[in-house]
């Protein structure tokens, strides 16, 4: 299985919270700092609360595969024929209820995607930055 | 709002092309002037006009390019794809119609699928997208609704010939339909042929690539009933929305496939006064087979996660008991997101559709998918 190799492009400065926990081995996302409740994508405004302050916060590496697929012709701009086949899910953290981070399936030889599988995080260097890699398990 | 005020009273289209080397005001005009022609009217004659914020053109620009009269009401829709062009246009046709600030509504759209930046550079400007999903290769269309087929499969079981038999049910009108985009016969065995992108997603699943436009015209009933055709009215309109921006739509919502295509339906088939069991054809937004399928079970066609035997059955088929996407939808007609299924019901009440016409067809349902919203409408031969 490939890797995509795509450039991090932060429009936003506030998602570089997520490649800085890629980078320490830690999968983070937001939480309202006052609340703690889970607010995941990062929005520009949390719904309701214009003044609510987010926090980074690292989550279970352990949970599911909420879904996934296998990219066989990738859709991303520009050339990245060598890169595929490789298998995207959607992990559900443990801890976090409701959430869903986007990442590749690695080490996972042998191993048939599906929905509902149990899945450990571990980073996955592309090019010159991180991204989430799930480890199947049990 | 009121059953039966309204009537689609002429439609056009430019032909569906793979690569076309018209403009998108050039598509936008000449789909216009074919509706206003077909109804009956002159260019003067549309004082109403109904663009489309994802288009590109304002009502200014396409009422200047078609040489319209006085223009008394205007209006842009905001929502997606097909919810947009099936139902917010309708919604806004009749309440500019009732109200007495328009006589004859113009309706439009068209896309260039060729153009730079390709159909995904809607998807590539939002944030969070681009900056979580893409680095991790989860990006575009197919494969968002690639993810969303595993998960419903998941929950509900879908064989590989229960899939394919999807797309060959809406091959199999459009083999029967002159002006669709792609007509060679697609058995399963051609459909396994047809390149994998996301799984279990191949191009054949896919809407199609198409360059073109369509309009339709929207008038009073009573007015409709002096134009060249028979009444084909909207008996029937419900829009369906959930708050989920685009940017997490495909990804945090709690199902990820779950339209909002209950909640329109039974707002449209309470203001049409009917249920599914009266309809005799269907029109269903096709993005995807999996997003087809979805919508077939929202519009009560057949029961929940019952979709894929629906269509294994034969019964959207020609000659089944609920004919679908008779013009071969968007994965085989041609893809002008939602209007040209519009189109096409309008074109069976009518009844003079020879080889794929639906015999004696009165009623017809026609479900749009804008992501995060729905339509449904419910056209009636009078």
């Amino acid at each position: 299985m490939g890797i995509p190799v795509y450039p991090v492009h932060l429009e936003d400065p506030l998602l570089q919270g997520f490649y800085d926990g890629l980078a320490a081995g830690e999968l983070r996302i937001t939480a309202d700092a006052e609340t703690g409740e889970w607010i995941w994508y990062p929005p520009e405004v949390v719904p309701g609360k214009p003044d609510a302050v987010l926090e980074w916060r690292a989550v279970s590496p352990e949970g599911r595969a909420y879904t996934y697929t296998t990219i066989v012709r990738s859709l991303l701009p520009g050339d990245h024929k060598a890169e595929v086949p490789f298998t995207c899910v959607l992990f559900e953290p443990d801890d976090a209820p409701g959430v869903r981070v986007p990442g590749i399936l690695i080490e996972d030889e042998g191993v048939a995607p599906a929905c509902g599988m149990r899945l450990r995080f571990k980073p996955v260097e592309a090019g010159d930055h991180w991204i989430a890699g799930f480890v199947p398990i049990d | 709002m009121k059953p039966n005020r309204i009537a689609i009273t002429g439609v056009g289209e430019t032909p569906f092309l793979r690569k076309g080397d018209q403009t998108v005001m050039q598509m936008l005009t000449r789909a216009s002037l074919a509706a206003i022609a077909d109804a009956g009217l002159t260019p003067a004659d549309i004082d109403g006009y109904i663009a489309n914020k994802y288009v590109g053109h304002g009502s200014d620009e396409i009422a200047h390019a078609i040489g319209g009269g006085e223009k008394r009401f205007c209006a842009a829709v905001d929502s997606a794809g097909g919810t947009a062009t099936c139902g917010q246009a309708i919604e806004l046709a009749q309440l500019a119609i009732e109200a007495g600030l328009a006589r004859h509504v113009l309706v439009s759209y068209a896309i260039w699928s060729n153009k730079p930046g390709g159909v995904y550079a809607v998807h590539a400007r939002e944030p969070q997208k681009a900056g979580i999903e893409m680095p991790a290769g989860f990006f575009g269309q197919p494969t968002y609704f690639a993810s969303m087929a595993n998960r419903y499969a998941h929950e509900f079981g879908m064989t590989e010939e229960e899939q394919a038999s999807v797309p060959m049910t809406y091959r199999a009108w459009a083999e029967i339909t002159p002006s669709a985009q792609r007509r060679d016969p697609m058995d399963l065995e051609a459909y396994r042929k047809s390149p994998m992108i996301s799984t279990p997603l191949r191009v054949a699943d896919c809407c199609l690539t198409t360059d073109g436009g369509c309009a339709y015209i929207v008038s009073a009933v009573e007015e409709a009933r002096d134009m060249p055709h028979p009444v084909i009215a909207v008996q029937g309109v419900g829009l369906g929305y959930n708050n989920y921006p685009q940017g997490v739509l495909f990804t945090q919502k709690p199902s990820t496939f779950e339209f909002p295509g209950r909640e329109s339906a039974a707002r449209a088939y309470a203001m049409a006064g009917c249920d599914p069991k009266d309809l005799d054809l269907a029109q269903i937004y096709d993005g995807f087979t999996i997003s087809a399928l979805v919508q077939t079970e929202m519009l009560g066609l057949c029961e929940r996660g019952e979709g894929p035997r629906f269509y294994a059955a034969g019964h959207a088929r020609p000659g089944g008991r609920m004919p679908v996407n008779t013009s071969g939808g968007h994965m085989s007609g041609g893809y002008v997101p939602g209007i040209n299924l519009m189109i096409e019901g309008v074109r069976q009440l009518r009844g003079r559709e020879g080889a794929r016409q639906v015999p004696n067809a009165r009623l017809c349902a026609v479900a749009g998918l804008g992501g995060n919203s729905h339509s449904t409408t419910i056209l009636a031969r009078s």
